[in-house]
């Protein structure tokens, strides 16, 4: 019926009718998508699904806040016996190990426990977090890569730098030294220090002469005490004067 | 760690390497591990004439790798920007070009 209708409505070649049969066309289910309607096509368009964004899987992209986690036993075992090294001892000096073999670390450990310093190997990450709540905040960029702690009771810094020297692996970074943070440069000064005893003689030396030099001045004869003041007197006016008239 | 298992240094052509770092500023990382890397037994161990000499300093100056070649070149890398793996890969391409070098003179004799 519908495909007789459609061959009496076009009866020339090139010739659009005033009328166009809608309902011949595809029929309801084809192959390819069946053009539709254009209200249909609007309101299709207008009520379309769009899905909720989904979020990133769990692991692709790294946490935008540092969560701080509660330490395991082994760290906080790890960060009481730092707590204790340093407490305990008065220098620690911060090492860099770059290939020694195991022969060499047993020589310098052997050499090293004659003068009482001990050799002490700590976790990086472990030690960072421990020094940046404790007081010695400072020493932690020195802890990057294989590092060494040398430890002693007493600043015993002659006989490391010795030993030190010998190894070729072995490069000292800084030490902490009586709760003062020293550089390299800084051990090797402390080392050439004269001791504590030979220090405060040259001091207590220095006063005392100081001091018998006026007591001898004043048992001398008071005319040659007052002549001395007397010349005293004139030197530093004289010496006011030309500072006065530079001052001008 | 870079370098770890992929390709190993060859310091056939190097004469010596001079690392100057500050362990007190932040960006010596990078300069630090080169020096724990060229120290290594491995890397060591392809030329036993190469000195690796480390100096520690305390002056905020920026750490400097400065490697001499056997023929006369200076290789100087300021490792306050460089990542290790930069530097490692920088470092090789010079040897790579060196040790063509050296085969192109062995062969023209």
């Amino acid at each position: 019926m519908a495909a007789t209708l459609c061959r009496i409505l076009l009866p020339k070649q090139g010739w659009l009718p005033f009328t166009q049969c809608v309902r011949h066309g595809s029929k309801a289910v084809t192959r390819h998508k069946r053009p539709l309607h254009f209200l249909k096509q609007k309101l299709m368009s207008v009520t379309r699904y769009i899905p909720p964004p989904r979020p990133a899987p769990p692991g692709a992209y790294p946490r935008q806040t540092i969560r701080d986690q509660e330490d395991d036993p082994f760290t906080l075992l790890v960060k009481k016996n730092l707590k204790s090294v340093f407490q305990e001892s008065k220098m620690v000096a911060v090492v860099q190990n770059s290939g020694s073999t195991a022969d060499e670390m047993m020589l310098l450990k052997y050499k090293l426990h004659k003068h009482g310093i001990t050799v002490k190997f700590f976790p990086n990450q472990v030690v960072r977090s421990f020094l940046k709540d404790s007081t010695y905040s400072n020493m932690a960029p020195l802890f990057i890569g294989h590092t060494v702690l040398f430890i002693s009771k007493e600043p015993k810094v002659k006989e490391m730098l010795s030993s030190l020297r010998t190894s070729r692996h072995m490069l000292l970074l800084g030490a902490c030294i009586d709760n003062t943070l020293l550089s390299a440069q800084g051990v090797v000064s402390y080392s050439k220090l004269p001791s504590v005893a030979v220090v405060q003689g040259e001091l207590v030396s220095g006063l005392t002469l100081l001091i018998s030099q006026t007591a001898a001045m004043l048992q001398r004869h008071p005319a040659q005490l007052s002549a001395l003041l007397q010349q005293h007197v004139k030197q530093q006016s004289s010496e006011g004067a030309p500072k006065a008239q530079e001052a001008t | 760690m870079a370098a770890s298992g992929k390709v190993t240094v060859v310091l056939k052509a190097v004469k010596n390497i001079t690392v100057q770092f500050c362990p007190f500023e932040s960006n010596v990382g990078s300069t630090r591990m080169f020096l724990s890397v060229m120290s290594s037994h491995k890397v060591r161990a392809t030329n036993l004439n190469c000195e690796v000499i480390s100096t520690v300093k305390h002056d905020r100056t920026e750490p400097v790798v400065e490697i001499t070649y056997l023929d006369g070149d200076k290789l100087m890398m300021k490792g306050a920007k460089l990542n290790c793996s930069e530097m490692l890969s920088s470092f090789q391409s010079m040897c790579a070009a060196k040790e063509l070098q050296a085969k192109l003179a062995a062969a023209k004799k």
